[in-house]
């Protein structure tokens, strides 16, 4: 059967034990709602298609199945993986400076140049929060890396935040073809397409009604 | 033989409705939050007994997991051929699958040894 899309992403939650990314695979949407055997057995990855720009758009997003309790992920888990979402828990500091081994780990491990950006979890315990929002951005102004703070609870950023990734992936993606393949082999109108403004990730409010 | 060759025509009797040229005719969406899981004709339609374990379980009966016989499925053998779908942490060598959106499920099953993955028919709604 033919191909019936254009892109294959590859993406990965990282972060500590507790930050919530089995729970921002489990409601990349709103109107979760939780039965319970699926629940127990856990979900290992899911399939989901958008559209970019056009573009059909294949994600396979991958949770960690606790690997990161031994602080090792391993080479083979983030093998082929094109983006990565590092993920801490604005009420707790130490998987905030966390992120930092993280992204070490990461460049150990996954190819070089892996698309990532840095999740601020649990934004909608502000009563609880111990890192401030300035510096979650403060921290990708460092790396060099995209921010937004999510609630995986009141489903806030969470699809917004795949799209940002997935769409800078693809962005780097057709800059390589196109140096590959250069002189206007294809029409010039995507190029200007992508121009497009940035999403506003570091003006993203984490607010809660 | 010639039993499951009458069990086959009964069933595509049954599915006449959603199965055209032996693939689905209408889109397959979650029953419960109406999220794609598959685009038309993609799914081959296939006759096999499986047993998937309930949607809802009673969780009055503690540590028994209740399941259902069911003989209709759509065949699908590339995973990327979905438009939503989770799969759960392998299980005796399946995977079940799930929506993406609601997590409702299992919907079907992915076979790790043949990688191909099956849609309960009875499991999903058609549109
Ligand atoms: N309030 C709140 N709790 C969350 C959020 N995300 C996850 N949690 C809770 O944090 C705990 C750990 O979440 P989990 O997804 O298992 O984290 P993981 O270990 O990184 O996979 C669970 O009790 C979740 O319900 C969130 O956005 N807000
Ligand atoms: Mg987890």
């Amino acid at each position: 059967m033919a191909k019936t899309y254009d892109y294959l992403f590859k993406l990965l939650l990282i972060g500590d034990s507790g930050v919530g990314k089995t729970s921002i695979l489990f409601r990349f949407s709103e109107d979760a709602f939780n039965i319970s055997f699926i629940s127990t057995i856990g979900i290992d990855f899911k399939i989901r298609t958008i559209d970019l720009d056009g573009k059909k758009v294949k994600l396979q997003i991958w949770d960690t199945a606790g690997q990161e309790r031994f602080r090792t992920i391993t080479t083979a888990y983030y093998r082929g993986s094109m983006g990565i979402m590092l993920v801490y828990d604005v009420t707790n500091e130490k998987s905030f400076e966390n992120i930092k081994n993280w992204i070490r780990n990461i460049e150990e491990n996954a190819s070089a140049d892996v698309e990532k950006m840095i999740l601020g979890n649990k934004c909608d315990l502000d009563a609880k929060r111990q890192v401030s929002k300035e510096r979650g951005e403060q921290l990708a102004v460092e790396y060099q890396i995209k921010f937004v703070e999510t609630s995986a609870k009141d489903s806030l950023n969470v699809e917004y935040a795949f799209y940002t990734l997935a769409r800078d992936i693809k962005a780097k993606m057709e800059k390589k073809q196109e140096a590959s393949n250069p002189a206007g082999a294809r029409s010039g109108t995507h190029q200007l397409r992508d121009e497009r403004p940035k999403p506003t990730s570091w003006l993203a409010r984490c607010s809660v009604l | 033989m010639s039993d499951t060759e009458i069990v086959q025509n009964k069933s595509e009797e049954a599915s006449n409705d959603f199965v055209e040229d032996g693939s689905n005719k209408l889109v397959v969406k979650c029953k419960f939050c109406g999220s794609k899981i598959l685009e038309k004709k993609t799914g081959k339609f296939v006759v096999q007994e499986m047993n998937l374990p309930l949607m809802h379980q009673d969780t009055r009966k503690e540590g028994e997991l209740q399941s259902e016989k069911i003989t209709e499925f759509y065949h699908v053998e590339n995973m990327y051929t979905f438009e939503n779908i989770g799969f759960t942490l392998t299980v005796d060598n399946y995977k079940y699958l799930s929506c993406a959106d609601c997590d409702a499920g299992p919907v079907g099953y992915y076979d790790m040894n043949t990688k191909h993955s099956y849609v309960a028919l009875s499991r999903v709604e058609h549109a």
